[in-house]
């Protein structure tokens, strides 16, 4: 049995080197970033790892802590060609372990647009991995609307992932709650943006996962359609139910959940769900493979479509 | 078969009277109480005519969100509360087999709050309350409502747990009615936490409260709130057990907009927890609420039954 995990971070080598170092790194200062332990990692301990927990293939993510769409875009972009090139380089070295996602400067779309088309056409990345939010703009944000079309034409798969203050921080910074119903009403919000802002329909081929099992969406879709039904600015932008929606999109396994999991897949269709573990988070899947094989709920074709047969078709490996 | 319905507002008459006649009512005027839906107009004998139509035998009345002004001086939330629940009082001793209430509360004034709760139930016989999910931007696990959560256990108050605006989600966006349809359930998910993560279950093991909008995301959210209390300490500082633990503390109205979400709050927190929640007369209420309930294919007649009135008979003595 495959499986492909496309929810698997990297604090980049070139990074750590220049810290350690005590070297400034593209306006980083050494010593401002926390480095989790596994995150230093070189990619051949990384594949120990993925060896023990019978992981074949990471789709390689930089970590959200290097997506700095607040800094200045030329500064940005320069850190993320660095970041794209290692990811790209582990892809080179590993081409059966390893996959990767760009980082793209979301603050200045045409560099992030110049910066996944180098990503996906001369380093043959599979996408990228973007924020909820830039600088508090939500993606129904016209200024958007290029890079999404870009990106379908590009056939690149945008993977969805919170960084930085979610919602919930403004309410309570207590017992990692900021992460643990923050993440997932993020995800919430941006399916809406993308659903409700007409993005989908403008793009009818975007290819668009949500991590962390799309957060809130799927168990909260019932309320965005009545509020569809009976409030006009909803209907604004689409000529259907939110929920028309949920199967134009992709979502990872991500629930820490088996009947949330089972809900998910309930409701997007099997072939929508695919394997993320968040690698080496501590709010990571521990044994992510066992997990989804040892689900009672799901059937050997639904766990097989989950671990590697949706990715391998999506992503053509 | 009997249908309670603990989830029904009310804009009341003593508050129209007044702003309808351009005056100000407690410095409230005709631009709040949303009298834009004609139904908050309604008498209490035009809101009994609705519901013999739905098929509601009893309504637990709670005042609109919008009188609960606790960031107004104390005096005149006080002043408003009193009112509220005078005039919610009056609903139930006109109609004792059609309307039960839930009170308002000055809840920025720990004592004040105590003290009106107090007169609600015990003098005019309401039920509980229905309360924010913060007060001025204070979560539920602050120390200083714990006298509060003490009395309203010891009453045997129910308290009903429902957002104002602006909920978490508005300050991402305020487009397609966000703040209300993914904000409500949101802030619910955080208050369920407060309560749960910062020990006050524990320390009122008899407190009743129930989260509207059936909890928001916390039934399908848990499992990584379990997550991160496996994970982080912070998150252990006031629970020996897992927020998981602590679902069944809490009731949960039905008012899902889905059928596979209400499936999975039963299969997650019991049938014995669950209650009808309509949100009369709200343009985001169920519409026909009792025929939805028993309309739905994966509930047992028990389950439905339980759910309806069953529940509620037994938890409020109806």
């Amino acid at each position: 049995m495959r499986s492909i995990d496309i929810h698997a971070h990297l604090t980049p080598q070139c990074f750590i080197r220049a810290t350690q170092a005590g070297q400034e790194w593209h306006g980083i200062r050494p010593g401002s970033v926390r480095i989790a332990p596994r995150a230093v990692w070189t990619p051949e301990q990384r594949i120990a790892d993925m060896n023990s927990l019978g992981v074949d293939v990471q789709v390689v993510s930089t970590g959200a802590g290097f997506y700095y769409y607040d800094r200045d875009a030329r500064t940005v972009a320069a850190m993320h060609r660095d970041c794209n090139d290692e990811v790209h380089q582990m892809t080179m070295d590993h081409p059966e372990r390893f996959k990767g996602f760009a980082q793209i400067p979301m603050q200045d779309v045409p560099t992030a647009i110049a910066e996944l088309d180098r990503a996906v056409n001369k380093l043959g990345l599979v996408g990228a991995m973007i924020d909820d939010k830039v600088n508090g703009r939500t993606y129904d944000d016209p200024v958007f609307m290029p890079l999404w079309k870009a990106a379908e034409q590009m056939g690149a798969l945008m993977f969805i992932h919170q960084g930085g203050a979610t919602v919930v921080r403004e309410r309570s910074n207590r017992y990692h709650l900021p992460n643990t119903i923050g993440n997932l009403a993020d995800r919430a919000v941006t399916f809406a943006a993308f659903v409700f802002g007409g993005v989908m329909d403008a793009c009818p081929n975007l290819n668009i996962c949500l991590a962390h099992g799309g957060g809130y969406t799927c168990f909260g879709i019932g309320r965005m359609d009545r509020g569809w039904q009976v409030r006009s600015e909803a209907r604004v932008h689409i000529p259907r139910p939110p929920s028309a929606y949920l199967s134009k999109f992709y979502y990872d396994c991500l629930t820490h959940s088996e009947a949330a999991l089972r809900m998910v897949i309930d409701t997007v269709g099997i072939d929508r769900v695919i394997f993320g573990t968040d690698w080496p988070a501590d709010m990571a899947i521990d044994w992510p493979v066992s997990w989804i094989l040892s689900l009672e709920s799901l059937t050997q074709e639904e766990k097989e479509a989950i671990l590697y047969k949706n990715l391998e078709k999506l992503l053509g490996i | 078969m009997r249908a309670i319905d603990l989830h029904a507002h009310l804009t009341p008459q003593c508050f129209q009277r007044e702003v309808l006649a351009g005056k100000m009512w407690h410095g409230m005027t005709s631009a709040e109480g949303e009298l834009f839906n004609p139904r908050n107009a309604w008498t209490p004998e035009q809101r009994l005519a609705d519901m013999n139509s739905l098929g509601v035998d009893i309504q637990v009345v709670s005042t609109n969100v919008a009188f609960y002004k606790y960031d107004q001086d104390v005096a005149i939330t006080t002043a408003i509360a009193q009112a509220c629940n005078n005039e919610v009082h009056q609903m139930t001793v006109d109609y004792p087999d059609r309307f039960a209430g839930l009170a308002t509360l000055p809840m920025q004034d720990i004592k004040a709050a105590i003290t009106e709760l107090e007169r609600a139930v015990v003098q005019l016989g309401l039920k509980g309350a229905m309360i924010n999910d913060q007060i001025n931007g204070r979560t539920f696990d602050e120390p200083e409502f714990l006298p509060f959560w003490k009395a309203a256990e010891q009453m045997g108050a129910l308290l009903l747990i429902h957002q104002a605006r602006p909920t978490l989600v508005t300050q991402r966006t305020t487009r397609y009615h966000l703040p209300n349809t993914i904000g409500n359930l949101v802030d619910r998910a955080v208050t369920f936490a407060s309560f749960v993560f910062g020990g006050v279950m524990d320390a009122c093991p008899a407190l009743r409260i129930c989260l509207a909008h059936g909890g928001g995301y916390t039934c399908f959210g848990i499992g990584r709130m379990d997550r991160g209390w496996q994970m982080r300490s912070e998150a252990r500082g006031n629970i020996t057990k897992p927020p998981s633990a602590y679902l069944r503390r809490f009731y949960y109205d039905c008012l899902t907009h889905s059928e596979a979400a209400l499936r999975l709050i039963i299969d997650t927190v019991g049938a014995d927890r669950v209650v009808l929640g309509t949100d009369w007369p709200a343009d985001m209420r169920i519409d026909w609420p009792v025929s939805w309930v028993l309309g739905l294919q994966s509930l047992t007649q028990e389950e439905k039954e339980l759910i309806l009135w069953k529940n509620l008979e037994r938890l409020l003595g109806l």
